[in-house]
């Protein structure tokens, strides 16, 4: 029987040196591990609550631990420049060689910005969406500060192959990006957990029209269906996204012909509407005609699933000769400096500022309430990750999720609307 | 804190729906400190939990319990909830749990045989839990010896500790 990326990868890493198959427990060796905010203050607590007074006695690689200070640069507190402070301290004492501290931006995107993770590795980070590693075919996967722990002070860790699905994405790239309908699409119809603790394949016709920053959106949204991975073949456009970002070997993975998946979906995009995830989950999920007509307070581009060139490009595009409503707060957050540049280059920032919008630091504040908290009953529309309560603040507040070109098309007419309503040339 | 997956628990049930995320366990973009999650701690769904629930009561939920960010349920541990019993995690959420060694449990059909505020039992040796005002079971998942293992550590912390310390030759830290 042939193997799925997920087996084929994690039986790779096996330290037992054996093949495993979906439903096995191995211990694996480790290419890399992301530590954001959370490879300071707490890891470091947690090692004293282990007895290790001066923190962390090791890393067991100094050049694959990856320390970003991510989601607190700049500091947004007196708390948290205090933590960052004593991060520098354990990063210089562990001699860990890759800082990103002065730095704003998500630590996903910069981790593929500067070509950290490659095909066929297995990256372990501490935050849900480490997941959004699989568009460049790396087995990323979330974990949190107990398993941190050990697999900082070894470079191995235990893990359960899952079993695989296999989604199949058929029709035409249209000339705007339309990965979070995808997603949010197939949640609507399979669940929110339709996923839950397997890995994602990605294959069909549709794949190779998709560009880096598409499959970095469905990748990381693979957290939000419940996923342990979620996997893109390695293409030209791989190899085309990491020739400038790293000159070190690697050995992508490949699915066999006759591996063997729980569940195989097809979806053609062709006939997919524009949908939406109304408040406050992500599978309840409904085509956006459906809810045309909802006024909005705010509106978002950004986090580690839409905060990317495409993202940005087309809000700007649609922008051009046009104003935001009044009275919407149009927020557009990069996800990290090197796609602020590259937006900032394309004139992507004039249009925007001209037309209205505000553009924020790179980072993962727009996500969470940190940049642009909501009031009671208030409404924001989101390109961001998660919509439950409470994740712009208020618990009365209402936050639907959608693409960037319905974040804008809402952005501009001050309500929800059908993009194609409102940008008529599409 | 070592967890012995063999000890009987017996605790009054807060029963909650599907898809709960870790936002609302564990609020800490609102409350970053432990002493306020305490008085946060799933008040998005109900409003009432934090302020009444007690040490020993019980967490029920139905699918896909824990979605969302990577956090887990120390929170829950620190107002006393002795298991968690769920129709299924979300994956990270117990994979953290368990790395915690705080007690969570899979057992499907759970939300069909008991209600809000009745007394449930969880015996994870014959591998059920009851509704002890009815009688209702249904079974919950043995994990494999492994997650046992880490379990009866006190969580991977302590597993990692206890490595380290033979690999470097020391008795302590
Ligand atoms: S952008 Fe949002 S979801 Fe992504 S890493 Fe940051 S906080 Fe998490």
């Amino acid at each position: 029987m042939g193997q799925t990326m997920a087996e084929k990868l994690l039986s790779r890493h096996n330290l037992a040196k054996e093949t495993v198959k979906a439903g096995d427990i191995l211990e694996a060796r480790i290419d890399g591990a992301m530590c954001h905010y959370h490879g300071s203050e707490p890891l470091h607590t947690l090692a004293q609550e282990m007895g290790f007074k001066d923190g962390m006695p090791r890393v067991w690689d100094t050049d694959r631990v990856f320390v970003l200070l991510d989601h607190h640069q700049p500091a947004l507190s007196q708390a948290l420049a205090d933590e960052n402070k004593l991060m520098r301290k354990v990063v210089d004492r562990l001699g860990i060689k890759c800082f990103h501290d002065a730095e704003p931006g998500i630590s996903h995107q910069m981790m593929a910005d500067y070509g950290l993770m490659r095909p066929g590795e297995l990256v372990v980070g501490n935050d849900s969406h480490t997941i959004s590693y699989g568009a460049i075919n790396t087995g990323g996967t979330g974990i949190a500060r107990a398993d941190m722990f050990y697999a900082l002070l070894f470079g191995e860790l235990w893990f359960q192959v899952p079993q695989s699905i296999k989604i199949v994405l058929e029709g035409t790239q249209p000339n705007y990006p339309i990965a979070k309908d995808i997603i949010l699409y197939l949640a609507g119809q399979h669940g929110d957990d339709f996923a839950g603790s397997k890995s994602i394949e990605y294959s069909g016709p549709l794949v190779s029209q998709l560009s880096i920053d598409s499959r970095q959106c469905l990748s990381a949204h693979g957290v939000e269906v419940g996923a342990k991975f979620a996997l893109f073949p390695c293409d030209d456009k791989t190899l085309e996204f990491l020739k400038t970002r790293t000159d070190k070997p690697f050995e992508p993975v490949a699915a066999d012909a006759d591996a063997e998946y729980v569940q195989e979906i097809h979806l053609n995009v062709d006939t997919m509407p524009f949908v939406v995830a109304k408040p406050n989950q992500f599978g309840n999920v409904a085509p956006v005609d459906e809810v045309r007509g909802v006024k909005v307070d705010q509106a978002q581009i950004g986090s580690c699933a839409n905060g990317r060139f495409e993202d940005i490009e087309i809000a700007a595009r649609m922008l051009k000769g046009r104003k935001v409503a009044k009275g919407v707060r149009f927020i557009i957050s990069p996800a990290s400096q090197q796609v602020y540049l590259k937006c900032l280059k394309a004139g992507l920032i004039t249009q925007l500022i001209e037309s209205g919008a505000q553009v924020v630091t790179p980072g993962c504040g727009v996500c969470q309430p940190k940049v642009g908290y909501m009031s009671d009953g208030e409404v924001c529309i989101t390109s961001t990750t998660r919509n439950y309560k409470g994740r712009k603040g208020s618990l009365n507040a209402e936050i639907y999720l959608g693409g960037p070109l319905t974040v804008t098309a809402a952005a501009v007419a001050g309500k929800i609307m059908n993009p194609k309503e409102v940008f008529n040339e599409l | 804190m070592s967890f012995d997956l063999n000890k009987l628990i017996r605790g009054r049930v807060w029963k909650f729906g599907d898809s709960i995320d870790t936002d609302s366990i564990n609020p800490y973009y609102l409350y970053p400190t432990m002493e306020e999650l305490k008085k946060h701690t799933m008040e998005s769904y109900r409003a009432e939990f934090p302020k009444e629930v007690k040490p020993g009561d019980i967490l029920i939920a139905g699918r896909n319990f824990g979605c969302g960010s990577s956090r887990p349920g120390l929170v829950l541990r620190e107002v006393g909830i002795a298991a968690i019993v769920v129709e299924s995690a979300s994956r990270l959420f117990l994979r953290n749990n368990i790395a915690r060694a705080i007690p969570i449990f899979l057992a499907p059909g759970i939300t069909g045989i008991i209600e809000d505020a009745q007394t449930l039992e969880v015996d994870y040796p014959n591998g059920v839990v009851r509704n002890i005002a009815t009688g209702a079971s249904v079974p919950l998942r043995k994990f494999p010896p492994l997650i046992e293992r880490i379990f009866q550590a006190g969580g991977l912390p302590h597993v990692a500790r206890a490595r380290y310390l033979a690999e470097v030759g020391r008795t302590q830290p």
